[in-house]
């Protein structure tokens, strides 16, 4: 059996905000008497995840997702339910529950900006307390799976944003955590780099066995890592399952390419969002899929056909709708 | 470190390291950071001379008002010209101690509460208040020091008491006692910033203040000489550890030294739990 290494049951927090109206005489106002506004970041959530599991948290911006990983990480203490990392209730933040997560935070700079990464490297062996030997080897298989051999001994500011994130990623993994924390740990990387981040993780979790809860807002990198998505959104779990699945629950529309021996209007079949000669893109109703298909090849003469479910973008699209609607 | 269990579960998550042990981490994780620091500063070489600069002027200011006052009178309250010199020492000394270590960290806290990079700190398997006090050293503020200790042994050499080494414990004792009373202070008025947020133009008045330090506190009239004792406890800090060397502490004093700075280590604890709680309330 394989043990839940993460345990969230009705976790919520509201947070209390002041308010106050625009302009000066508000701002006045609001010297004296402050009102205050409670406000849901999360609802109360529930999911577990399991020992070498990868799970992308997906939602828009404000959905909860930050919230949600601060109440792992020990940062925020929730208004309500409880949760478990590792046995551990983490605000209570024990040592050695901190010794044994981490959280990377996409665009945030931890390594000694005008030093090398591999003095910033020593700083954080002797807060986690790590002997020597681990230490080097852990530290060599980082700069190794990350290619940092070249920039380790650079002074970081001399570094791109991608291999920096690259040195802050290693710098994080040294006390070989058991569950990582990522938020978006490829904002605003270019492709390239976001594809070698993604790679190293992947081997990562490989390796290591480490639990990883990820949040993006970059499709590929949930489908390159991915096999479980949680979406949340307006505080609360819209879908929690495989991403394959996401699809169905989520797009009632298949998109259909059919290449044709001569040019044809196929409109009758469904909506037609792209021609190009005897190339035609059809949008239609996943229901109908089987029949339509059938409808096709037995009336014209068809040199090729692919059915595909909308692009992951369009689906997480259709999903945080479908949540506003449901709100 | 025994594996964690929780409702009956072995922990699946115990480290593969055999952890170093906790003593003297505090100690190394001073070193470690003293080094990046002085790293960090070497390449920036002006800053010393600006600092070397400043601390000369400052102090140049200061000892000409003294030989202003002394052109009027013989003594100041009882002390002596060079019993002042010794406070005056006293004075930059402690300023330097502040500006080296006291003020960059806790004005990094500021900054990380502020920004929302505290989260680094207390994603961190290290007490967070020893972890964000040993964090920043201006190193080249320890030019105050230096300069203070010159005007301390000048100051002593013209003292009509001759110092013992009693006196040098002594005045070692105070002057560690009243710094860590300082930082206790400092750290209070800090933890304010995990309520307030903003809490910058506090330390522009804790700096105003500190300038009445370079006289004894027994100068100034009760109510300005309570409050500097005990609210800002500059008396503790500059006037003291002086005392220690001009034959003027009392073991009295020093109990009273003692015992307020237990208190302030408590107290101080205390707002820090307090306030790093609130931060985990307040940031999202």
């Amino acid at each position: 059996m394989v043990e839940d290494v993460i345990r969230v049951d009705g976790l919520g927090k509201v947070f209390e905000v002041p308010v106050r109206d625009p302009g000066l005489a508000a701002a006045a106002k609001s010297l004296g008497k402050r009102r205050r506004r409670e406000v849901t970041a999360v609802g109360a959530v529930s999911f577990s995840i399991a020992a070498g599991e990868v799970v992308g948290f997906l939602g828009p911006n404000g959905a909860g997702k930050t919230t949600t990983l601060k109440m792992l990480s020990g940062l925020l203490h929730p208004s309500h339910g409880d949760c478990r990392v590792l046995g551990f209730q983490p605000w209570r933040r024990e040592r050695d529950y901190l010794q044994r997560i981490t959280l990377v935070m996409g665009n945030r700079n931890q390594l000694q900006w005008d030093l090398p990464a591999l003095d910033s490297f020593q700083l954080t062996r002797a807060i986690y307390r790590l002997p020597e030997r681990p230490f080097l080897a852990q530290r060599d298989e980082l700069i190794e799976l990350l290619d940092l051999g070249p920039l380790v001994d650079k002074p970081v500011r001399n570094l791109s944003l991608g291999e920096r994130m690259k040195a802050e990623i290693a710098n994080s993994l040294l006390h070989r955590p058991k569950v990582l924390f990522l938020d978006e740990p490829t904002l605003g990387l270019d492709v390239t780099m976001q594809r070698r981040i993604r790679s190293f993780l992947a081997d990562y979790n490989q390796r290591h066995g480490a639990s990883v809860m990820l949040t993006t807002h970059y499709m590929a990198d949930v489908e390159a890592l991915c096999e479980r998505v949680i979406v949340i959104h307006h505080g609360a779990i819209l879908f929690d399952g495989p991403l394959r699945d996401l699809a169905e629950r989520f797009a009632s529309h298949k998109t259909l390419v059919v290449t044709l021996d001569e040019p044809a209007d196929l409109s009758a079949f469904g909506q037609v969002m792209e021609q190009t000669g005897a190339r035609t893109t059809l949008r239609i109703e996943r229901s109908r899929t089987a029949v339509v298909t059938a409808q096709l090849l037995s009336e014209h003469d068809v040199r090729d056909l692919t059915v595909e479910d909308p692009p992951i973008d369009d689906v997480i699209e259709l999903a945080f709708a479908s949540g506003a609607v449901e709100q | 470190m025994s594996a964690p269990v929780a409702d009956g579960v072995p922990d699946p998550g115990a480290p593969d390291l055999v952890l170093e042990r906790r003593r003297m981490q505090g100690l190394r994780l001073v070193g470690l950071h003293l080094r990046v620091n002085v790293m960090n500063e070497l390449q920036y070489r002006s800053n010393f001379a600006i600092q070397l600069i400043q601390s000369m002027v400052a102090l140049g200011t200061g000892l000409v008002a003294l030989a202003l006052v002394f052109d009027r009178t013989d003594t100041l309250d009882g002390w002596t010209r060079p019993q002042l010199l010794v406070v005056m020492g006293v004075f930059t000394i402690v300023g330097g101690i502040i500006g080296f270590v006291i003020e960059p960290n806790m004005g990094r806290v500021m900054t990380d509460v502020r920004q929302g990079t505290f989260d680094h700190v207390l994603t961190k398997p290290v007490d967070s208040q020893l972890l964000s006090s040993v964090r920043e050293f201006r190193v080249w503020r320890l030019t105050d020091v230096v300069l203070g200790l010159v005007v301390l042994v000048w100051g002593i050499t013209g003292l009509d008491t001759s110092v013992g080494v009693l006196d040098g414990l002594a005045f070692a004792a105070t002057l560690a006692g009243g710094s860590s009373l300082v930082y206790c202070l400092w750290l209070v008025v800090t933890s304010g910033s995990f309520w307030f947020v903003r809490m910058d133009h506090v330390q522009e008045l804790f700096f105003g203040l500190y300038r009445a330090g370079q006289y004894p506190v027994s100068v100034y009239p009760a109510w300005l000489r309570l409050s500097l004792t005990y609210l800002v406890p500059i008396g503790f800090a500059v006037t003291v550890p002086s005392e220690s060397l001009t034959g003027r502490l009392t073991w009295e004093r020093g109990l009273i030294t003692l015992g307020f700075l237990v208190i302030a280590f408590a107290i101080t604890r205390f707002v820090w739990v307090r306030g790093s709680r609130r931060y985990s309330g307040a940031s999202a």
